[in-house]
């Protein structure tokens, strides 16, 4: 339902002929480099050497790759969440960075889905047998079936969002399919691992809610991070409503989220203190390893600490470190995660001991293979998109 | 139908690791890929430490949780009874590894235990992970049923050696390597077991030795509690349990 009278003129989707600014060149540079060498690498040793080249095996069968796309595709459905909050509950202080959001979180999925390309062994077999085998009862198929959705909805909106049709009836249903998928995306990842009565270290009911509170929680430390370093030549034009948002609004939704993410992790710990011996040596084992501590600490306590004082969380510089830390805390926490949930093998008997994984160099590479391709597509969307105006701006 | 079970009785196993090696020249499998294992458990401290072990194949489950998560349908249960692997729709996704709590499944694209790389001693044409001297003929090989040498990327398991028992005559109800009509049809390892603490057979043919085994000497399965309801029946005789859960800290400190 248009407010205005005079009908709003969408500039044009793409803008060849505009110069780039230095920051996108800067990001499109940093991506392009990041990804020129990590993924000939990448490819070469799955080349010569296949998926050995991985530090997996039939004891730790997912390694860090799944780790690194669950970090994207959280980081990608939390950052959809956000673009909803203006589109479908008409929290119009989020209106000014839905349509940015929308563009980050598909430059975020499109990330993790290259790295889950370079993971799985049969990627191409995967783009016909998943999609028509109709196996309702995997979480893993209604994982691709969201995800894929996710990408479609999320173009879709984008698309809307930049005719400026930002709240007519069309894009509302657009954008509640939307986030209905970006809260149900996670929520099946959450269920990938949750369901495994058999790995006691993962199995949780709350394990789909947990993956979509910190899959939120990581795209608002995301936007909190990138608005605070935002250049002092930009921040002195922005508007009163996005002043606000950026130094209050954010800051303060990020310390909720934060504490929600403590609390349910909280619990989780307690819990796995009564396990079985499974879970216990699980549990006892990731109490001992340094990622475990780098995701309480750095990703959890530091920047609760920092956001605590109203004050405090108002400066950009604390604003910047708190989710930085965060994000790294969080991508330490998803590596020790999978390391965890099977680091006792199943059946080996007493004299297999612990198995013993750390990833290879090649599973590392992937990181800049994500990052580099996110950078690039993103750089290139701050260069040739229009991201800040999200339709009629007179709405803000 | 039949439905194909297994019955091991811990009493007459001896550890000897036969049913090992015999699945692996069956089945063409890599070092260390060992279908059917032998796992071993040390408990107690000397003078009273114990050592025990359990020979572990695929439990091919009556509700297997492999099943359930494949995304592709690739793993599938036959209509008589047992789980096997389509090689052709197996995307490598290793789902499957993860859902199954007897840790029976394996990836052949890993880093190998023993050197050299067996893989490279015999290196195979186009999509095969390896050609060895000595393998299963081709007209046995079928990878609709993960049998045979397999392809690179994807999960391979015991198949309760399909391409022998799917030939069985119609109407078998135990099959008996002591019977030398039926010794080809018998899994390899089955045959192989030199105390003969393995009987296959029939788990809904009340006529059948294992059915009869299962009920006279008190079949147990593993990890029951998970729902899987496998179809590997163990006799433990007077042994108060089959050392099925065991604490990696507890065990570690004998």
């Amino acid at each position: 339902m248009p407010v205005t009278s005079t009908p709003y003129a969408p500039p044009p989707l793409i803008h060849f002929r505009r110069r780039p600014s230095n920051r996108a060149i800067t990001m499109m540079i940093l991506g392009a480099i990041s990804f020129a060498v990590s993924t000939p690498y990448v490819f070469y040793r799955l080349w010569t050497e296949g998926h050995a080249s991985f530090n997996t095996s039939s004891d730790v069968a997912w390694g860090a790759p799944i780790a690194f796309y669950l970090f994207f595709l959280l980081t990608s459905s939390g950052m959809s969440i956000l673009a909803s909050l203006d589109t479908v509950f008409g929290i119009r202080l989020f209106y000014p960075v839905a349509k940015r959001m929308v563009f980050l979180s598909i430059c975020c999925l499109l990330a993790g889905f290259a790295i889950l390309a370079l993971e799985i062994g049969r990627p191409f077999r995967m783009l016909w047998a998943l999609p028509f085998s109709f196996q309702l009862h995997s979480p893993m198929w209604w994982m691709g079936v969201f995800y894929s959705l996710d990408l479609v909805l999320l173009i879709g909106k984008f698309w809307l969002l930049h005719r400026g049709r930002l709240h007519d009836r069309i894009t509302h249903w657009v954008s509640l399919a939307s986030f209905a998928v970006s809260v149900a995306a996670p929520g099946t990842l959450g269920l990938v691992f949750g369901m495994m009565a058999m790995r006691q270290a993962w199995f949780s009911p709350i394990m789909p809610m947990y993956f979509i509170l910190i899959g939120f929680t990581s795209g608002v430390a995301f936007l909190m991070f990138f608005a605070s370093i935002l250049p002092h030549d930009l921040t002195k034009d922005l508007t009163p409503a996005m002043k606000r948002l950026f130094s209050e609004a954010l800051p303060r939704l990020f310390f909720i989220a934060l504490l929600a993410v403590m609390g349910m992790r909280f619990g989780q710990i307690i819990t796995n203190l009564w396990s079985n011996f499974e879970g216990m040596d699980a549990h006892w084992y990731a109490l001992n390893s340094g990622l475990f501590w780098v995701e309480i600490i750095v990703g959890l306590l530091i920047p609760a600490a920092l956001m605590a004082f109203d004050g405090q969380r108002r400066l950009r510089l604390v604003q910047a470190v708190a989710g930085l830390a965060y994000m790294i805390g969080m991508f330490a926490g998803r590596l020790e995660f999978l390391i965890n949930g099977q680091i006792v093998p199943l059946f080996k008997g007493s004299w297999a001991g612990y198995v013993d994984y750390w990833p290879s160099v090649t599973e590392w590479m992937l990181v800049p293979v994500g990052v580099g391709l996110f950078l690039m597509l993103y750089g290139a969307g701050c260069w040739l998109l229009t991201l800040w105006d999200a339709g009629a701006p007179e709405h803000a | 139908m039949p439905r194909w079970g297994m019955v091991i009785d811990l009493e007459k196993c001896t550890g000897c690791q036969a049913c090992t090696t015999a699945c692996q020249m069956e089945n063409s499998r890599l070092p260390g890929e060992n279908w059917q294992d032998v796992l071993f458990y040390t408990e107690g401290e000397y003078p009273s430490g114990k050592l025990t072990w359990l020979p572990r194949p695929c439990m091919h489950c009556e509700t297997p949780s492999c099943m359930a998560v494949c995304p592709t349908g690739a793993t599938y249960k036959t209509d008589d009874g047992v789980v096997l692997i389509d090689w052709e729709k197996c995307i490598g996704c290793k789902y499957c590894m993860i859902a199954c709590p007897y840790g029976v499944r394996f990836y052949a694209e890993e880093k190998q235990k023993t050197q050299p790389d067996i893989r490279e001693v015999f290196p195979a044409e186009g999509d095969k992970v390896w050609d060895p001297p000595y393998k299963m003929p081709e007209h046995l090989q079928n990878p609709k049923q993960g049998c045979g040498i397999q392809p690179k990327n994807v999960v391979s398991k015991c198949t309760f050696c399909y391409h022998r028992i799917s030939k069985a005559p119609e109407g078998t109800v135990d099959l008996d390597p002591q019977d030398p009509e039926l010794r080809q049809f018998t899994p390899a390892c089955v045959v192989t077991c030199a105390p003969s603490a393995r009987y296959f057979g029939d788990l809904d043919n009340p006529e059948s030795h294992v059915r009869q085994l299962i009920a006279e000497k008190r079949g147990t399965r593993l990890l029951d509690h998970t729902g899987n309801r496998p179809q590997v029946y163990y006799l433990a005789g007077e042994a108060p349990a089959i050392p099925e859960t065991r604490s990696m800290r507890e065990s570690k400190k004998t």
